[in-house]
């Protein structure tokens, strides 16, 4: 059952000499969905051996969830699920059974790390709360990142992302005065804020095990990890620096800041340029830049503080303007005269951008039901050491039998007869 | 309590982009010294201010982000500030900047230069693109990341522009990745007494928060659009909900949780249920509304064409309810029902939030060099065994100077001579 397909695309090559940062290490990974797989997929790029236990009785639901390819079907193939696991192993033990308990407890013995994202009840549940693995691995560190921690009145409370968002704020603090908090169209603090928060926390404490021998419990809240990254609106309100509105796409220092439509393109409309001159020289840049140097001694616009008090008819001047423009010539132009421009890509663009061409920052890995996908690559890069993903997401079960045997010392009779009682399942 | 950085000594001379990497390192205990132009970093001058203290002291967002840091202040232009600044380099684990490739290139202070006095050195570096690559001395500001990361084209109203991530999130993320980055560095420096470079895009630290759509745009060649809602579908008891004192977010239509049945149960309760637990609503909540129904519609929507009169009636039923009550009961007795509620909440109501106030998550710190005392909101996470802990705020302009240079032989007649030639802030 192991499966040797290979690596491909950008890895291939340095899989063998280059060294990598937790090579050697065991991590024990009872996440799913978002926050904890991609915390863990992270981890696994930095070459932890990592085993992600599942159940074909309760699958992720990304593994079900798409997109996945026309005339795909089945756990394998949906690249929601793929682009956050890769590097790691997947087994399948149903740990609510007594004997897959078992056989979870001597892979907690054989971690040196673990993670889950499962609630406070669902972890009791499976015998995987700190008192039990701490009696069984006393040095272990283990992470436990339920929606809204450990302890407290509301620790028990479900939900997906979509809950989460709304609870942690973002929706309250995104978009404009009038609109319904609809959010920002993605379960936002899933993807990068709180697995890369994790992943910060989980190599603090491993640093802090290797300097002292010392183990420790982790206790991540995804809402009070979310809030800590929406903190500033926080922070003025409750020293009484203002209390907050929605201001869509403006900032409090910074003016002109907002996306502009530019002229529609003819397999493109919809197009908008990002434009945020933060410093005074910025925005002066910009007039010159878009031909209206007169936008910069008019009295209106001379300071920020002018342009924030004038700031509807400064929009409705640049905007006017940016009607007339072809997107990737004022780009061009706006960033050779230093301002900082964008434009509001959309995925498909993001995957051909120049830059992020160049830099090669997605990876394309060949997975053996899915197809050649490309994949987030590393959110830093590393030198030395690095942390891009090489391996594509296990498929369910695809290393079962060698954890098995080799970790936990089963033999294919045993094997056998744990399948058939549904327990490695 | 130990805590986990004890020891590590970090060098953050980062613009206002990497602030909050060097913020989540001094929280893990690391000793972390700012390093500021003499007329202050930027973020000082940003509105909202704190009223009653003069600039260039009262930036929130600055007070916020540099808390737990010491604070110096170097010209990197000038010789003797860069002589000053590859000392501190010498003495510091981690170095943070956000200097993009030609600024670098002509302060002299490239990964090299500094790799140059200190040969194990993690030099971390946060820019709007990298340092390589055709952008790499582009101009970015933080909505510029949301936009060019294609977050941004997922966030907003159909008929309306896309809108920015608040609170600064590309800045944020650069800020998250940089600091998972050193710290996969620290722990190699650890093993085998080698440095390295951490390099941070923005562009690319927010790519994995396009949710699906960079899949979706992979894999089908299709692109998903803004303020569309993911199913395109409009069942009973999921969505948003408005209530009587704003807005509660619902996730009852069987995917987890007690489902549509627990908010009928919710409903029941104040008498709001309607006729819904009477026939034929009952038999069809219980047989009906859960996920294999709910995956059949999905599957097939045609087969909701001949419930839609029910769904819709079940719709308004919930929606009547929902409008009733406050958003906290509807959230909290929502939760205990295990229903999939969540309230949208202000910042006002996360201030009041009884979870976080049970977990004791707001820190109230005195600043006496700001005359005040400030609430802060708490970690990330909880290192149990190495907690974080909130022990200074954000440094005064220089207000390290003497304490920082005196470690390098910087006596006050010096630094005053120093001061005269602006190197530091006087």
């Amino acid at each position: 059952m192991t499966n040797d397909n290979g690596m491909n695309g950008n890895g291939a090559s340095g899989a063998v000499s280059t060294p990598r940062i937790l090579e050697g290490l065991n991590f024990l990974d009872l996440t799913w969905f978002g926050a904890g797989p991609i915390a863990t997929r992270t981890i696994a790029g930095m070459g932890a051996n990592l085993v992600r236990v599942e159940t074909e009785k309760r699958p992720d639901g990304l593994r079900v969830a798409g997109p996945r390819p026309v005339d795909a079907a089945g756990y394998n193939v949906s690249g929601y699920y793929n682009n956050f696991n890769t590097d790691k192993k997947s087994v399948t033990i149903d740990l609510t059974t007594e004997r897959g308990h078992e056989l979870g407890m001597e892979l907690v013995q054989w971690a040196d790390m673990m993670m889950t994202n499962f609630t406070p009840r669902a972890i009791r549940q499976i015998g995987m709360d700190w008192e039990t693995v701490s009696k069984a691995n006393p040095e272990i560190i283990a992470m436990y990142q339920p929606m809204q921690g450990m302890t407290g009145p509301h620790s028990e409370y479900g939900g997906f992302g979509a809950v989460l968002g709304t609870v942690c704020g973002i929706n309250g603090l995104a978009g404009f005065e009038g609109n319904a908090p609809g959010g920002v169209g993605t379960n936002y603090t899933d993807y990068v804020v709180n697995p890369i928060h994790a992943v910060t926390a989980l190599l603090a404490a491993l640093y802090h095990k290797r300097k002292t021998g010392e183990g420790q419990m982790i206790d991540m809240s995804q809402l009070e990890s979310s809030v800590a990254a929406l903190a500033g609106p926080l922070f003025v309100q409750a020293n009484g620096a203002g209390d907050f509105a929605r201001e869509g796409n403006r900032v409090k220092y910074a003016a002109p800041h907002g996306v502009y439509q530019v002229r529609d393109g003819a397999e493109r409309p919809d197009r908008w340029l990002a434009l945020g001159c933060i410093e005074e020289g910025q925005w002066q840049r910009f007039a010159a830049a878009a031909g209206h140097a007169e936008w910069a001694d008019d009295a209106r616009f001379a300071t920020l503080a002018d342009r924030k008090a004038n700031e509807d008819t400064l929009e409705a001047l640049v905007a006017a303007w940016a009607r007339e423009q072809d997107g990737d010539a004022v780009l061009a132009s706006l960033q050779a005269a230093g301002v900082p421009a964008g434009l509001v890509l959309n995925a498909t663009e993001v995957l051909a951008d120049e830059q992020m061409v160049d830099r090669q920052y997605f990876r394309y890995l060949e997975h053996p039901e899915a197809g050649l996908r490309a994949q987030d690559g590393s959110g830093f890069k590393l030198s030395k050491t690095p942390a891009e993903p090489m391996l594509p997401a296990p498929m369910l079960g695809e290393h079962t039998y060698e954890v098995a045997t080799e970790i936990l010392g089963l033999t294919p009779e045993e094997i056998g007869d744990l399948v058939a009682e549904r327990v490695l399942f | 309590m130990a805590m986990a950085l004890e020891g590590v000594r970090v060098l953050d001379a980062s613009g206002p982009i990497g602030h909050y990497a060097g913020r989540m390192l001094a929280d893990l205990g690391a000793d972390v010294v700012k390093v500021e132009p003499p007329e202050g970093d930027p973020a000082r001058q940003w509105a909202p201010l704190l009223p009653g203290v003069d600039a260039p002291e009262s930036g929130m967002q600055f007070l916020l982000l540099n808390a737990n840091k010491r604070g110096v202040t170097l010209d990197l232009s000038q010789p003797r500030g860069r002589e000053l600044y590859l000392e501190l380099v010498k003495a510091s684990d981690i170095v943070i900047d956000s200097l993009q490739a030609d600024e670098a290139a002509e302060l002299r202070l490239t990964a090299e230069d500094l790799e140059a006095v200190k040969p194990d050195v993690i030099h971390t570096s946060i820019t709007g693109w990298g340092l390589s690559g055709p952008y790499g001395n582009w101009a970015y500001s933080d909505i510029v990341g949301c936009a060019m990361s294609g977050t941004m084209q997922l966030a907003g109203m159909q008929d309306g522009p896309p809108e920015q991530l608040p609170d600064m999130q590309g800045y944020h993320s650069a800020s998250i990745q940089a600091a998972a980055g050193a710290m996969g560095a620290l722990i190699y420096h650890q093993s085998t007494g080698e440095g390295q470079r951490v390099e941070v895009s923005m562009q690319e630290a927010m790519s994995m928060s396009q949710e699906t759509a960079m899949m979706q745009a992979d894999i089908l060649g299709t692109n998903r659009e803004r303020g569309v809602p993911m199913r395109g579908l409009d069942l009973p008891g999921l969505g948003l909900h408005e209530t009587s004192d704003g807005f509660v977010f619902l996730v009852a239509s069987g995917l987890a949780g007690s489902g549509f049945p627990g908010l009928v149960g919710l409903m029941a309760e104040t008498g709001d249920a309607a006729d819904l637990q009477e026939e034929p609503y009952a038999t069809f909540i219980t047989e009906k509304m859960n996920a294999n129904f709910l995956l059949e519609i999905l599957a097939d929507p045609e087969q909701v064409a001949g419930v839609q009169g029910m769904l819709d009636h079940m719709n308004e039923v919930v929606r009547a309810f929902t409008k009733k009550h406050p958003k906290l009961y509807l959230y909290v007795e929502g939760q205990k029902r295990r229903v999939l509620a969540g309230m949208v909440s202000t910042p006002g109501d996360i201030l009041e939030s009884p979870q976080l106030a049970a977990r004791n998550w707001f820190t109230d710190l005195e600043d006496v060099g700001r005359g005040v005392t400030l609430q802060y909101p708490g970690p990330q996470w909880q290192l149990t065994g190495t907690p974080a802990q909130l022990r200074r705020p954000a440094p005064l302009l220089g207000e390290h100077n003497a304490e920082v240079f005196s470690e390098f032989g910087i006596d006050n007649t010096a630094l005053a001579a120093l001061a005269a030639e602006g190197v530091v802030t006087a």
